[in-house]
């Protein structure tokens, strides 16, 4: 397949938007170590644990509230020209996104203090997040021109994709205050290893009829795209040393940021807590390889305009330069390479629920000290078999603030395994059923979560996927 | 343990089993055609009556204009077909030719049009002249790097139009389809 059709795919997969992943399964499923990365106020139990190395943590996530692969290269017989136009040109919007979003942790750990109340925990890991959103205007632009279409305004703010390659470090405190309240915060050191940014487009482009001529072109822009660390990629990819600079960038060589998670959980009863957190609230300041591009101003152009009379004298003069020239300085394609900030996709998680059943340990299928604050010398917390609730998660996006309602069902059985069903309502999917395990052998913890099982009998055809995996060693201690 | 494998084995097998995808073909790509219609306005030329009555001679005007535009490499190298929309109004006395010579780098005329216009009150003249397939070579578009304007005044150098600035305008525009892919 040539190079160009990667890229095409690539376009059509994640150009759309820019999206993290919600990952409704692990909130609050705490069993799981990796739940403090989506609340650091979750109820932790461990003594420590410890992550395998690239298996602790992988997530990814593709997502398009109205297309789907399916739609485009099945093998059906139809001409993609028509299956193109029908499903994709004029059918989406500028409303409509394809986001992409790739975790992979590296290193997670943590351990508690002689403070038996305060866990510490730490990591890092590597985050690629893509948002796009389907630029409408510049679509029939590309594909159907500007023919024809007298009075038509292009809008050239439906342009709007952000995207980033970051490596991010964290270390985080838990502490329980009371047997009702435990909070947490987490400060996250970001190294981008590359950015880039188009979402503060605007402008249009239009034909009108002229006052001199036929056709008058009326172009408005304010376009900007700001990129950092391409450059550096670039040349690294042509002296085959591209691994060397993505390490050099990720650690510490690239664009640096701060950040910070925050999150609590607290219980109105016995049986019932609410949750929340606020994640990555943070920015990176890109200096050391950036490049803006931009194209800004007004202009009305009706092609080259002779009035022989006020040119008598002048005629020999270069029209057609001129035209250029006046262009360019009206309307300046400019490039710079002063530094800027980029605010990461804040995400904010609330959640309340309600456990039933019969407690956990009491018939179990294991007798180990594995529920909530067991480790922590305190009052122990009872876990029960079943709990269920609801969910809520928003995250800030390139055209306003986004959110997701999940129900959920959590079922333990004994100590060692637990299940987690959700329901989760979207702009991607109204039929999103997700389910996710966590098993405990011994001291090995292992989950797997996937999103969307609805669609599994034609994964192609699914607007929305996402999966979860990791492995940890876990500790409790002993009393 | 024994219902802990149990559990995970379906878990896994019903994944397994429900997991699958209709047949993709990616190499579908190489169909897809982007071969869109773009549109604008090319020059706009305008003598006065009162010019042309200074000027005494057949050609009151000629001038070569440098014309880059269609040797751009990326226009020149995609166009598939064209058409060029003259339009000519003639508000003067006079009865008017205009002939338009597309040259190349070396001024070597590649094409001409010649329009001729009666003394005002005549109607607009509009002319449709077509590239490609249906038309003219497009060697001629790719190639043009200049454009003469010659205007002949086929009449006398006194009379004036009673019509509010009369003079002889010429309009165009063009709408070229271009192969993107």
């Amino acid at each position: 397949m040539r190079l160009c059709q990667c890229f095409f795919i690539a376009g059509v997969l994640l150009t759309l938007s820019l999206k993290a992943q919600n990952k409704q399964i692990l909130y609050d499923f705490n069993e799981i170590p990796q739940s403090l990365s989506v609340n650091p106020g979750v109820e932790s139990d461990f003594k420590w644990y410890a992550g395998v190395p690239m298996l602790s943590g992988i997530s990814g996530y593709g997502g398009s509230n109205a297309i789907s692969i399916n739609d485009i290269f099945a093998n059906d017989g139809i001409d993609i020209n028509i299956k193109f136009r029908e499903r994709a040109l004029d059918v989406l919007t500028p409303k409509d996104e394809l986001s992409t979003t790739i975790q992979m942790e590296y290193l997670s750990g943590g351990f508690r203090s002689e403070n038996p109340n305060i866990f510490y925990s730490f990591g890092g890991y590597l985050e690629f997040d893509n948002i796009g959103y389907w630029p409408q205007d510049y679509a029939y632009l590309l594909f159907d021109g500007n023919a024809d279409q007298l009075g038509r305004r292009y809008d050239l703010g439906d342009l709007k994709v952000r995207g980033s390659l970051v490596n991010v470090f964290h270390f985080g405190i838990n502490k329980r205050i009371d047997r009702n309240l435990t909070v947490g915060a987490r400060g996250k050191l970001y190294s981008a290893i590359a950015d880039y940014s188009s979402s503060t487009n605007n402008g249009h482009l239009s034909n009108v009829e002229g006052q001199n001529n036929l056709i008058a072109t009326n172009l408005n822009a304010d376009l900007l795209l700001r990129t950092s660390g391409l450059r550096s990629l670039r040349d690294a990819n042509n002296d085959d040393a591209l691994g060397n600079e993505i390490i050099s960038r990720a650690l510490f060589g690239g664009d640096l940021g701060l950040g910070v998670d925050l999150g609590f959980t607290y219980h109105l009863s016995e049986r019932t807590t609410v949750t929340g957190s606020l994640l990555d609230v943070g920015f990176i300041y890109h200096s050391g390889d950036s490049k803006s591009y931009s194209l800004k101003g007004n202009t009305s152009v009706e092609g080259i305009e002779i009035d022989v009379l006020e040119n008598f004298a002048s005629l020999d003069r270069d029209f057609w330069q001129e035209l250029v020239d006046e262009i360019e300085e009206v309307v300046p394609f400019e490039t710079d390479t002063k530094g800027y900030v980029s605010f990461r996709p804040t995400k904010l998680y609330a959640s309340i629920r309600n456990d039933f059943g019969e407690p956990v340990g009491n018939g179990g299928s294991q007798n180990c000290d594995c529920t909530a604050g067991s480790s922590g010398g305190g009052e122990l917390r009872t876990k029960y078999r079943n709990s269920f609730g609801g969910q809520l998660y928003m995250i800030n996006r390139p055209r306003g603030p986004q959110m997701a309602l999940t129900g959920f069902y959590t079922r333990r059985i004994g100590n060692a395994l637990a299940f987690k069903g959700t329901y989760t309502v979207d702009k991607f999917s109204k039929t999103n059923i997700g389910l996710g395990m966590n098993l405990q052998a011994g001291p090995v913890n292992f989950y797997v979560m996937a999103d969307n099982l609805l669609s599994y009998n034609n994964i192609a055809a699914t607007n929305y996927t996402s999966f979860q995996l990791g492995l940890n060693i876990i500790s409790w201690g002993r009393k | 343990m024994k219902m802990v494998r149990i559990l995970t084995l379906i878990m896994v097998g019903l994944l397994l089993v429900t997991s699958c995808s209709e047949e993709q073909d990616f190499d579908q790509l190489d169909d897809l055609t982007i071969t869109p219609d773009y549109e604008t306005s090319i020059f706009y030329v305008k003598a006065q009556e009162t010019l042309i009555n200074r000027v005494e001679g057949l050609d009151f005007f000629t001038q070569d204009f440098n014309f880059d535009a269609f040797e751009e490499p990326f226009f020149a190298n995609r166009v598939l077909a064209g058409v060029l929309t003259y339009e000519l109004e003639n508000t003067t006395s006079k009865p008017i030719e205009i002939r338009l010579e597309f040259l190349d780098e070396a001024e070597n005329v590649l094409d001409t049009e010649v329009f001729s216009m009666d003394p005002a009150p005549t109607a607009i003249l509009q002319r449709d002249v077509a590239y490609g397939a249906t038309g003219k070579s497009l060697d001629i578009i790719k190639a043009t790097s200049e454009i003469r304007l010659t205007a002949i005044n086929l009449g006398d150098n006194s009379s004036e139009s009673t019509l509010q600035d009369p003079a002889i305008v010429l309009r165009s525009s063009a709408q070229f389809t271009l192969d993107i892919r």
